[in-house]
């Protein structure tokens, strides 16, 4: 065979299969100039060797074997040897068990030779927990996003960041060669440092898109090697003065690898959570600078703090509260500064006590002691005289500690799992402590604990606590080496000892204690295995099979595919029922809005109309004295081809016709700042028949209400609205907002609307509403994070301002904690209008509220931060920072700024304001539900409200 | 130069009007040119036939002599008994079989280590039944991953051509997209440019030129709105829009509306591109949808430079935003408008993107091409 084009080492390791698997992924790549090297070391055990022999003269030409002499013991030095005899053009080297993608030599090779580059990376991915499924590692999506070439190896930082190269990556043996590169021999895993050497040594570097390497495993048994391989790769960084890319390494090593370890912990058995930990204090003994640490999230800096402490007891803790972030795991202590501490325990001599761990930003300290979730461990569980004898004790953090003298009350609780049915035992020994509630229980399970024995054979272990008339529930944390297997008690299920007979304690998924009812007699576990027959293989396949198809069947009819066809061809054929109209305010989220004034004024009115109101998910919060149907329901489809009205601020759905017999008010959500309709520019891109179904549903509105020129000039004609269809009356909406501002300037802004106290509001707090826009496209609605850190402002103004959080209807909003009575989330609430009223200032950035918040005449602030960038992406009918009602802000600082002095700035931009409200909402002069009402319902005012209207 | 080679080209049709029948053509004279044995298979011939420029001179095939049939899907118990159905289904099931047969006729005519080059997806419902063996097979498609990912053929892509040797995109960028979808035996290949012409256009006639069909894909209905910003700010230039199709009354009618009558040339479908730009100074292309666009490599290769949406990859890889022509966001008429001001309003501008552009479009030249290929070739032998 002449001189090969790829020459991949693969060393023995992980078996003679595995060797095998990785030998077969070389031979059988789609490129067939390729050869392994198998490098075996002397002492090899013999079933390799005679595999390795195998695939030898299997395949001759293909696979060379290599002895190493005895010297060689290390991963590394076998691999060097490989390196030595290769004679390919490139080289690549496979870890233990991984395998080559069929086309992987192919695409290295074609990058190799297109760029020119002398290190060719691409994808890999691993073997997760069981190791029977395969992922890649996440951030591997971002690194090779694009194929790509690099000048250098620090234009990708996440080369050397993360342990991007330890495989799926060749180099060209000509480089190789030119500078001497070779695994690290005294290194246990040399791999973890040869790659970024051999990135920072290679001139150019390809990155390929393309999946190399499957099957790696890694795991975490040879912490020490992985510890000073980090190392070493860290001190090649600062040697090169790259201190920033070393500080990130750090960080990514902290998330990558010590808090998955730490994440373990529960399921280790002592010994080993033992020597793992020590063997991170010697590896880790400051090293992890603190700069990285404070930068990590509160829980991962106790876990990387505990480990490097080399504390087995704590760690445990925080891997608890790792897997339950609401959880206390620790007996927290709040500083006389006032920030809450993880308290770690002096080890031994030499290490100096530590004042704990800040983990203020998880807000543990605004709960008490009953609606605290508290970490309640385990520490011991046997079997005593035929009773479990529990023992354990509830972390208290001393803030939400009971007082002493308070006396404390206990009950252990088993609950059938996703069931009601519950046993309790008393539990005696409890015994306050300033950390920690201690208690002491033996349970007669034989003899209370009475299941029925099918479908309620796992019971769930909970305690509660009562002290002082607050109860705490807690559910049990064990660590899986605390249970004996043989401890198991005698069951006496009510179906009798068929349906099983023993007791088990075991650990759940979760790490918390449960129960299951097992069967040890013979004839009990054969009718299990029966029943786990019958249940699990082809009987209930088969029954399961027949469901799934009648589900299907009922879904189908359910679906808005049969539903909207069924509607248009049939329901509109009924005939319309004179003065019935359909309500809906964006599209059913909430009983707001223009059809909700509207609403209201037809009832004041008394205006003979049938009122049906649409919800989408709950009825809650909408009028009871209007006739209330679920969106897409078969009631509501009924409503709406029936109803003479339809009233509605965004659209009824779109593939629903309207027919020629029925009016469609559309009162519109608000003026635009952003492009809409036919002027945004993902609907113009949209093929032919999206945009006509865009057409033909907005064809469907009669009325249109604008508010001012500038309405006519962007909404009417990015929807293509004639003329005639438009109601120049303004929003009924802001009716509200008019007569509060009349009110304020006759009578003043107190006492406030009824919500302030409803909300808990204090009347010498001022109510600022925070209604960041909708950034997301169409598509799952998404919690997103808030542009503004709202925990900041809560700390600086949390004394002088309440802050209401309003998301958009379409999003969600996901807020931190903070110190009650600072922030509220109201997104849930219906009606924006009566938030507007209460807010004593406004901040905002693109949405459409500023419109009608400057018809109050009260401060309004934009924070925009990526304003030039939003309007790039969406486009703008004006410039922002021109006609801005307030102070326009990039930055929190600058917001927080204009916030310190709101009166001042309101002065400045009172002219700007009141320029702006004219401009966009010219119309709006407080009589617009009533003006609105007299141009649609004409037909349906009595003698006497025609009169009452003039 | 390396060894001559057989080649198969299969297409779905040997002479259905469109661009990938071209290319056919195109690709197998320059094959043929550069020694190799070339034929070209259709699957059917088309009743809507192209105009091919004289007799091809590689042999071509087609294996029917008309659209085959389709599959048929019985829906419900009714549909199952209809007998006519079932007969004239075996009927199409015994023709394909026959095709496919012929089809491997065709293919052992030549020794083992040919190469077998689909041009498109549907061909490989028979090119995969088919005997390949000895010979190496290589599945194209010549549209963005995003086209395809909206159509029916991303099913089909991922069905017929994962287990290929290689299959080839028309840019990186959509290679790396279908490769995280796990297809990682695709490669990419850009399509050629016709040929330069010799005299570059002068760049001096005040007309703005757009080719291509008029249909809703290339956004035609965009460029008026365009233009309709464009034009008040420059009246002594004109909107040259060549092409025929479907929407023509209606965009007439939309230039109406928005009264651009005396500053719009609708200048009906052209065969001669190079002198249809010589007389234009800008290039626009307004395309909702494009996989490697010909006419912006045609209008680069006359020297005229380009404003475009960045609609697709391909776009992209032809046209270096600010260097040899101005892209604009997809679907931004603002900002295309924008590009066109800039370009109409500055001469030296023009003049620069122009030579540039002549310069740069030669990277796609046909020899650059056909040594791709031959290098593909060799590729794949390794």
């Amino acid at each position: 065979m002449s001189t090969p084009e790829f020459s991949c080492v693969v060393t023995g390791g992980a078996g003679a299969a595995a060797l095998r698997a990785s030998v077969d992924s070389v031979t059988g790549q789609s490129m067939r100039a390729t050869e392994a090297l198998v490098v075996l070391p002397a002492d090899c055990d013999p079933a390799t060797r005679a595999a390795a022999g195998r695939l030898v003269t299997d395949r001759p030409g293909r696979v060379r074997l290599l002895l190493a002499d005895g010297t060689a013991t290390t991963t590394g030095a076998l691999r060097n040897t490989g390196l030595e005899a290769a004679r390919g053009r490139h080289v690549l080297v496979l870890g233990p068990g991984e395998r080559l993608q069929l086309h992987a030599c192919r695409n290295l090779w074609e990058a190799a030779e297109r760029t020119g580059a002398d290190l060719v990376a691409g994808r890999w991915s691993r073997l997760t927990g069981e190791g029977t499924k395969e992922r890649e590692p996440s951030w591997q999506q971002q690194l090779f996003a694009r194929s790509r070439t690099l000048a250098r190896f620090t234009d990708a930082p996440e080369l050397t960041v993360r342990d991007a190269l330890v495989t799926g990556f060749c180099l060209r043996r000509e480089a190789l060669e030119r500078h001497g590169l070779r695994y690290a021999e005294e290194l246990s895993r040399s791999e973890i440092l040869f790659g970024p050497l051999a990135a920072a040594a290679a001139g150019r570097i390809a990155l390929v898109r393309r999946l190399v390497v499957t099957g790696r495993a890694e795991s975490d048994q040879d912490l020490t090697g992985v510890l000073r391989a980090h190392r070493s790769v860290c001190n090649a960084l600062v040697a090169q003065g790259l201190h920033d890319l070393c500080e990130q390494r750090e960080r990514a090593f902290a998330t990558d690898r010590l808090v998955p370890l730490v994440r373990t912990f529960p399921r280790l058995p002592a010994a080993e959570r033992e020597r793992i930990v020590s063997a991170a204090a010697r590896g880790l003994a400051d090293s992890v600078p603190d700069a990285v640490r404070e930068t990590l999230p509160p829980l991962e800096r106790v876990a990387v703090h505990l480990l490097a402490r080399g504390d087995a007891d704590g760690v445990l803790a925080a891997s608890y509260a790792l897997h339950r972030p609401a959880a206390v795991a620790a007996p927290l202590v709040t500083g006389d500064d006032g920030r809450v501490r993880w308290p770690v325990p002096p080890t031994g001599t030499g290490v100096e006590p530590s004042p704990g761990i800040d983990v203020t930003e998880l807000g543990h300290q605004y709960r008490g002691f009953g609606e605290l979730r508290l970490m309640n461990r385990l520490t011991r569980c046997a079997s005593e005289d035929g009773r479990l004898l529990l023992e354990g004790h509830l972390v208290l953090p001393a803030h939400a500690a009971p007082d002493p003298g308070t006396p404390l009350t206990a009950e252990l609780e088993f609950r059938v799992r996703d069931g009601a049915r519950a046993f309790r035992f008393p539990v005696t020994g409890v015994r306050g402590e300033a950390t920690a509630i201690h208690w002491r229980t033996h349970a007669d399970l034989t003899r209370v604990l009475r299941p029925l024995g099918a479908r309620d054979t796992v019971w769930d272990a909970r305690l509660f606590v009562e002290a002082g008339g607050t109860r705490s529930v807690s559910d049990l944390f064990a660590a899986h080496d605390l249970l004996d297997r043989a401890d198991r008690f005698t069951a006496r299920p009510r179906l009798g000892r068929l349906a099983g007979d023993t007791w088990e304690p075991y650990v759940t998924l979760r790490n918390h204690l449960a129960l299951r009812l097992v069967p040890t007699n013979r004839p009990a576990r054969a009718l299990r295995r029966l029943v786990h027959y019958a249940t699990h293989f082809r009987p209930a396949r088969k029954a399961q099979l027949v469901l799934k198809a009648l589900r299907r069947r009922r879904d189908r009819w359910r679906s808005r595919a049969f539903k909207a066809p069924a509607y248009n061809t049939w329901l509109c054929r009924l005939p319309v029922r004179r003065g019935s109209v359909v309500f809906e305010s964006h599209m059913g989220k909430c009983y707001g809005d223009s059809p909700r004034a509207l609403y209201e004024e037809v009832r004041r009115q008394g205006l003979r109309l049938h009122c049906v109101w649409s919800y989408e998910s709950s009825p809650q919060g909408f009028p009871a004295d209007a006739r209330l149907v679920r969106r897409w329901s078969w009631r509501y489809l009924w409503a709406l081809a029936r109803a003479e009205y339809w009233v509605d601020n965004q659209g009824f759905p779109q593939n629903l016709r309207k027919r020629p017999g029925t009016t469609y008010l559309q009162t519109w959500h608000g003026s635009a700042y952003k492009r809409m309709g036919f002027d945004e520019t993902r609907v113009r891109m949209q093929n032919a028949p999206q945009r006509r179904r865009l057409q033909e549903a907005v064809r469907r509105f009669d009325h249109f209400l604008v508010r001012s020129a500038h309405d006519v000039h962007t909404l009417a004609r990015a929807y293509r609205l004639p003329a005639d269809r438009l109601l120049a009356t303004g929003y009924p909406r802001n009716d509200a907002l008019l007569a509060a501002r009349a009110r304020d300037e006759s009578e003043g802004r107190l006492p406030r609307p009824a919500l302030a106290a409803a909300l808990g509001i204090p009347d010498h707090k001022k109510v600022v509403l925070y209604a960041p826009t909708f950034r997301g496209g169409p598509g799952k609605r998404k919690r997103r994070r808030l542009p503004l850190d709202v925990a900041r402002f809560a700390e600086r103004f949390g004394d002088e301002y309440t802050l209401l959080v309003r998301a958009h209807y379409l999003e969600a909003a996901r807020l931190p904690v903070c110190p009650p009575g600072t922030v509220l989330d109201v997104s849930a609430h219906h009606d924006v209008t009566e938030l507007l009223t209460l807010a004593d200032a406004l901040i905002t950035d693109y949405s459409s509220i500023m419109f009608d918040y400057v018809l109050l005449d009260r401060p309004v602030v934009l924070f925009a931060p990526d304003l030039d960038a939003y309007a790039a992406a969406r486009g703008s009918y004006f410039d922002l920072r021109e006609k801005a009602p307030g102070p326009l802000v990039e930055t929190e600082e600058e917001l927080f700024a204009v916030l310190g002095r709101l009166k001042a700035t309101d002065i400045e931009f009172r002219q700007a304001r009141a320029a702006f409200a004219e401009e966009f909402g010219h119309h709006d002069k407080g009589d617009a539900a009533r003006a609105v009402v007299a141009a649609v319902f004409a037909r349906h005012l009595s003698r006497t409200s025609r009169e009452a209207g003039r | 130069m390396s060894r001559s080679r057989d080649v198969f080209i299969v297409s779905n049709s040997t002479d259905e009007l469109g661009g990938v029948t071209a290319w056919t053509h195109r690709t197998a004279r320059l094959l043929q040119e550069r020694g190799h044995r070339v034929r070209v298979v259709g699957i059917h011939a088309s009743e809507l036939k192209m105009a091919l420029p004289d007799a091809p001179g590689h042999p071509v095939t087609a294996l029917y002599p008309a659209h085959p049939p389709t599959p048929w899907a019985p829906k419900g118990l009714r549909d199952r008994l209809r007998v006519q159905a079932r007969r004239r289904e075996a009927a199409r099931v015994r023709e394909k079989r026959r095709a496919v047969q012929r089809l491997s006729g065709i293919f052992r005519t030549a020794d083992p280590g040919a190469v077998v080059l689909v041009t498109q997806v549907w061909a490989m419902e028979w090119v995969g039944e088919a005997d390949t063996r000895g010979h190496r097979v290589i599945g194209m498609s010549h549209e963005s991953y995003d086209y395809s990912r909206a159509s029916h053929r991303y099913r089909w892509i991922r069905n017929h051509y994962s287990a290929l040797d290689r299959w080839l995109v028309l840019t990186e960028e959509d290679a790396d997209s279908w490769a995280g979808d796990g297809m990682n035996n695709v490669g990419f290949m850009p399509n050629a440019l016709a040929g330069l012409p010799e005299v570059p256009s002068p760049r001096t006639g005040r007309c703005v030129a757009s080719i291509g069909r008029l249909s809703d894909q290339k956004g035609i209905d965009m460029l008026l709105d365009t233009w309709a910003l464009v034009a008040p700010q420059r009246p002594d230039w004109r909107l040259g829009v060549y092409g025929a199709g479907e929407d023509e009354a209606e965009l007439k009618e939309r230039c109406t509306e928005l009264g651009l009558d005396g500053s719009v040339r609708w200048k009906g479908r052209t065969d001669d591109v190079p002198e249809a730009l010589a007389d234009a100074s800008v290039f626009v292309q307004s395309s909702r949808g494009e996989g490697f666009p010909l006419a912006l490599m045609e209008a680069m290769a006359s020297g005229v430079p380009c404003a475009a949406f960045d609609c697709a990859p391909g776009v992209r890889e032809i046209v270096r935003d600010g260097e040899d022509g101005l892209l604009a966001p997809a679907g931004d008429i603002g900002a295309l408008a924008d590009r066109l001001l800039r370009l109409t309003g500055n001469p030296r501008l023009r003049d620069a993107l122009g030579e540039r552009a002549r310069v740069n479009v030669q990277r796609f030249s046909e020899a650059e091409t056909v040594r791709r290929w031959e290098e593909l070739f060799d590729f794949l032998e390794r």
